[in-house]
């Protein structure tokens, strides 16, 4: 799997977290998860979760600290898979 | 999980502050809630009786997870489960916490305050780096025999009722991440407590109920701390269903 395939996949799991969907519509590597996209912070623990059961990974506490940005995710994903 | 020498140095100075002036600022902040506020803690008595054969019977490392529904939830919890003077004397009960850096940190004096009484501030939903450095110093002051407080919502109940939608992940993670470390869930609410506010009403009564347990999951990482958290509010849950029986049997 490509990194944009990866990118695409996020992007659809963020799309049932997210409020601001014009701002998932344009988002980019830099797009910043909870303050771009308004995802409340509660629940990035469920996108990250998500982000397992989607991809197949496990990810550790550690690891969730360092995903700020769609980028993040993308990279930690990528060295997962 | 590491903390740097310095900042490991820097807890330690300032749980040494916070017990320098233990005797003033605990029964000043005690004074306040049960003299000038007027509060009552039901059943104190029995309460923290249990509370002290637990005390006597454990020596694991103890996270307290209470319910959130007012700005003075922890020093209601603190002073509930211990008594002033008691506090006193078991420093290790007075626990660390983690108010709401706007709330209790935004300027100098209060942040003086804060430093001087166990108290670790928190951006809530801020940076990740930020929020996991607070979790990390608290995972290191619990793990060497210490308590503290993380409420089991990130916020204030708006409902009034424990909201699973907003349980906080911190307080999962930290369990998880020390050995053999329970949660001690603690239901606080006052009797005229409807929802939220930011104090209790002044004169308010006050009820009280703990449980303590180590939670458990087959899981690993992070859907492990997840696991726990949820097993926490859980638990939670079942304490304020007790309350409301109890209300509903009495009424």
């Amino acid at each position: 799997m490509d990194q944009s395939e990866i990118r695409a996949k996020i992007v659809e799991i963020i799309r049932v977290y997210a409020k601001d969907k014009d701002a998932l519509a344009s988002a980019t590597d830099d797009t910043n998860i909870l303050q771009d996209l308004k995802v409340n912070s509660a629940r990035l623990v469920d996108v990250i979760l998500d982000f397992e059961d989607a991809f197949d990974i496990e990810v550790e506490d550690e690891d969730a600290d360092n995903v700020n940005t769609i980028g993040d995710a993308v990279s930690l994903i990528a060295a997962k898979i | 999980m590491s903390l740097p020498a310095a900042t490991r140095f820097n807890l330690f100075v300032q749980r040494e502050v916070g017990r320098l002036w233990l005797v003033v600022w605990v029964p000043t902040a005690i004074f306040v809630l049960s003299v000038i506020m007027r509060y009552r803690i039901r059943n104190v008595r029995d309460l923290r009786r249990r509370f002290r054969r637990l005390v006597r019977e454990t020596d694991k490392p103890i996270l307290i997870c209470p319910n959130h529904l007012t700005m003075v939830d922890s020093a209601l919890v603190t002073w509930a489960l211990g008594g002033p003077w008691w506090l006193v004397f078991h420093y290790r009960w007075v626990p660390w916490n983690l108010p709401e850096y706007q709330n209790f940190a935004s300027v100098w004096l209060s942040r003086i305050a804060a430093w001087a009484t166990k108290c670790i501030p928190i951006v809530r939903g801020g940076e990740r780096e930020q929020v996991s450095k607070v979790l990390k110093r608290i995972q290191h002051v619990v793990s060497r025999g210490d308590t503290a407080i993380i409420f089991a919502e990130g916020g204030r109940s708006r409902t009034g009722r424990i909201q699973m939608e907003t349980i906080a992940h911190g307080m999962g993670r930290i369990v998880n991440s020390i050995p053999d470390c329970h949660a001690l869930c603690v239901y606080l609410r006052g009797d005229r407590q409807d929802r939220w506010s930011t104090v209790p009403k002044r004169g308010d009564s006050f009820y009280v109920d703990f449980e303590v347990f180590r939670p458990e999951s087959e899981n690993s990482g992070m859907r492990r701390s997840r696991d726990f958290a949820v097993q926490i509010a859980d638990r939670l849950v079942q304490l304020e269903d007790k309350y409301f029986a109890l209300q509903q049997a009495t009424a």
